[in-house]
């Protein structure tokens, strides 16, 4: 307790009463305010059953798993067993994050290496507006503008059947490939930018060097470029797939009338079930199962939690 | 060596790239200006502006951007001391300490916008019941909400870009003006926070940004309020229109706008920077300036704006209806002419009025009267596909006592009539 407290009086000596007041009140309002306690009280409210708000705080409020037994049996009435439904939609939700976020790498880090390594001035700063402006118009109008594109009477249907590629329209909205365009074109950003901060400040001449002593351009990217820009790499994936794994306009918008996404099942129980404590149980468990894969995967790669943002 | 061609894959790359970039903002763009009431870009039936006509009159609409502009505000308000009071804790921390903290601040930005907003709504709701606060306090309030679960990442967002621009910061520059007498706050004021205005402003304008545009945690947090961006989101999923488009013109040419005067201005510091402005051309220096630029954009805007009021689609849109109609009748008449083939027995009752109508106006060239009295229905199926979602409705209903009519010469008069009935409403929403 006493290093706390010199550590405080340093803190204040340091900034002058006000400042340190400031600094202290803002960061413990957002940390605890905003931040701890109410992921807490959905924790708390998720072991909790569905009750009328008369009955709160009576004798019936107790703390119950009931809610998270729904989610991995289901309904007591229905056939025994797991419930199939909800943890095959949670699954499905996370493979195609997975996938989107490797579609993001793979178009991103071209790109993001063109632009650290060659652009410079105000082509450079042209690309990076370029890069900017698309990001200025919402997730909705994104998700809107692949409605229009991957529609039955869409811009790539009426090209593709005038073209004589195919004859009858397409379902891209039901096949779920307009999803899988619109959510990788929706966080291409946050892909980009980690990758462009972490390969921009690789020395040129790391990469000369090695054409110099033979390595073809794979090897140079495998070799040098990729493990120097790891953090980036790891930054700009965990966040595309924690978003991706949380969207829900571009499912709503986009995907196909038989394919859920998770948090569209959160969603529902909120919105239109009405259960709120259900509710906040599946977003627990999209929470748990979110990090636990991220922290998984920085475990396999070998990098710190340290790297995402910058 | 293989240079040659190889040298220009990178460019056909970055070129393909950005067509995917800008491509299906583009296609939405175009289809904003298509009269047809799906957005669509084939076929094009008219070029028309109603569609922003359409959206200034949307009081919906006009009522989430007003709330998402009061909650922007309150979001820059809020979020972005903190993130300045985050990044300058984490800049005075020792570093054990500050890689545990940053954890801490930095996980808001990747738990789901979903959990935020239900955790928010959650955690004020529980407040409220527990200090039996009203279903009319600050508790259960929409635009309160909001900002509380907006602030909780947008907050971490400002604190990134505070962070980058601290990691430059002197700080001997401080403990100079210590030394000079200055108290801790004055140093933190007349020093720390004037190095830091650049980043103040920038990361003001990501938080309004980041909250206008945000829809995961705000479909959660506003309740029984609406914003931009859920009545957008309503929209889209309850039928798409044209009108969604013209938001997204809106906002794509506010976008263009703004970044070409930034890049202006940019462009004007550097050379500033390396000293060649060019001070001995004032009409270049005139021409150059943000400013000017910024002007002489909004002029462009606002006459393409004045264009577009003026612009009268109606009888384009009109052209467009009739051909729907005739189309439609020659498929009627096709149709009919199968079914007496089938039926060449049974030439009654039916098929005799169907058929004298249409053995009196066989030719063809008055087949808008023909048909109409034979199979309203069908006359009234083109109006339902027709653009401009409130013109083919009237038209309709006007249309409906022609039809009934028996005579084909009567039939053709309020046909004839019905247009400038039709071209009024499509008229107004100009």
């Amino acid at each position: 307790m006493t290093g706390f407290r010199a550590f405080l009086a340093g803190f204040v000596d340091r900034n002058g009463l006000p400042v340190a007041i400031y600094l202290g009140v803002a960061v413990t309002i957002w940390v605890f305010l905003l931040v701890a306690l109410p992921q807490l009280a959905m924790l708390d409210f998720s072991f909790r059953h569905n009750l009328p708000p008369s009955k709160m705080g009576g004798p019936e409020d107790v703390y119950t798993l009931e809610q998270y037994r729904y989610f991995f049996l289901g309904s007591e009435i229905g056939p025994e067993g797991w419930n199939a439904l909800d943890i095959g939609v949670l699954v499905k939700t996370l493979i195609a994050a997975v996938a989107v976020t490797l579609i993001d790498l793979a178009i991103c880090y071209p790109v993001a290496y063109l632009l650290a390594q060659s652009a410079r001035g105000a082509a450079g700063r042209l690309m990076v507006l370029a890069l900017i402006v698309p990001f200025w118009v919402n997730e909705i109008l994104r998700a809107f503008a692949f409605r229009i594109l991957f529609g039955a009477t869409g811009v790539l249907n009426e090209l593709g059947m005038s073209a004589g590629l195919w004859s009858a329209p397409i379902d891209f909205v039901g096949e779920d490939v307009a999803l899988y365009a619109g959510l990788s074109y929706a966080y291409i950003l946050l892909m980009i930018f980690p990758l462009y901060n972490a390969i921009e400040s690789l020395d040129r001449n790391q990469i000369e060097a090695a054409r110099d002593m033979g390595a073809s351009i794979l090897q140079v990217h495998r070799k040098v470029v990729i493990p120097y820009a790891k953090p980036g790499i790891a930054s700009g994936s965990t966040m595309v797939f924690m978003l991706t794994a949380g969207a829900l306009a571009a499912p709503q918008i986009l995907g196909g009338p038989s394919n859920l996404w998770f948090t569209q099942i959160v969603y529902q129980w909120f919105n239109d079930g009405g259960n709120w404590p259900r509710g906040s149980a599946y977003a627990i468990v999209l929470l748990a199962v979110c990090i636990g894969f991220v922290m998984l995967m920085m475990r396999v790669f070998r990098v710190s939690i340290g790297a995402i943002g910058r | 060596m293989t240079r040659g061609p190889a040298i220009l894959l990178p460019f056909l790359y970055l070129a393909l790239f950005f067509a995917y970039l800008f491509g299906p903002l583009i296609i939405m763009a175009i289809t904003a200006f298509n009269s047809a009431g799906f957005p669509r870009v084939s076929p094009w039936e008219c070029l028309t502006f109603g569609w922003f006509g359409k959206l200034a009159q949307d009081a919906r609409l006009l009522e989430g951007i007003g709330n998402s502009l009061i909650i922007g505000v309150g979001v820059v308000l809020i979020a972005v001391p903190i993130g300045l009071a985050a990044a300058l804790t984490l800049s005075q921390v020792g570093p054990r300490l500050r890689a545990s903290l940053y954890t801490v601040f930095i996980a808001p930005i990747l738990v789901p916008g979903v959990v935020i907003g239900l955790s928010t709504l959650i955690f004020w709701d529980r407040l409220g019941s527990a200090l039996g606060a009203g279903y009319d306090t600050l508790f259960y309030d929409g635009i309160f909400l909001t900002i509380a679960g907006q602030v909780t990442f947008i907050a971490a967002y400002s604190m990134l870009v505070f962070l980058s621009r601290i990691q430059r910061f002197d700080p001997t520059l401080t403990e100079a003006a210590l030394d000079m007498g200055a108290t801790p706050t004055q140093a933190f004021v007349k020093v720390l926070l004037p190095f830091m205005a650049p980043a103040i402003g920038s990361a003001a304008v990501l938080a309004f940004l980041a909250s206008m545009e945000n829809y995961n945690t705000t479909v959660f947090t506003v309740v029984a309020e609406s914003t931009f961006t859920t009545v957008l989101a309503s929209k889209v999923r309850y039928g798409l229109d044209p009108s969604i488009s013209a938001v997204a013109v809106i906002i794509v040419a506010g976008t263009l706008v703004a970044a070409t005067v930034f890049e202006v201005a940019k462009r004007r510091q550097t050379r500033a920077a390396s000293g060649l402005l060019a001070l001995d051309r004032p009409a270049l220096k005139l021409i150059a300036h943000p400013v000017f630029v910024a002007a002489l954009l909004a002029a462009l805007v606002g006459w393409v704006a004045w264009t577009g009021a003026n612009h009268d689609s109606s009888v384009c849109e009109m052209r467009v209806l009739e051909d729907k109609r005739a189309v439609q009748e020659r498929l009627e008449q096709e149709r009919r002419e199968r079914l007496r083939e089938l039926a060449p027995a049974a030439p009654s009752q039916g098929g005799s009025q169907g058929g004298g109508a249409g053995g009196a106006f066989a030719p063809g060239s008055l087949a808008p009267g023909g048909a109409a009295p034979a199979a309203p229905g069908g006359a009234f199926a083109p109006g339902s596909l027709v653009p401009g979602g409130a013109a083919p409705a009237s038209p309709g209903g006007a249309f409906a006592p022609g039809s009934l009519t028996p005579g084909g010469g009567a039939a053709k008069q309020p046909g004839g009539a019905f247009a400038p009935a039709g071209l009024a409403p499509s008229a107004g929403s100009d």
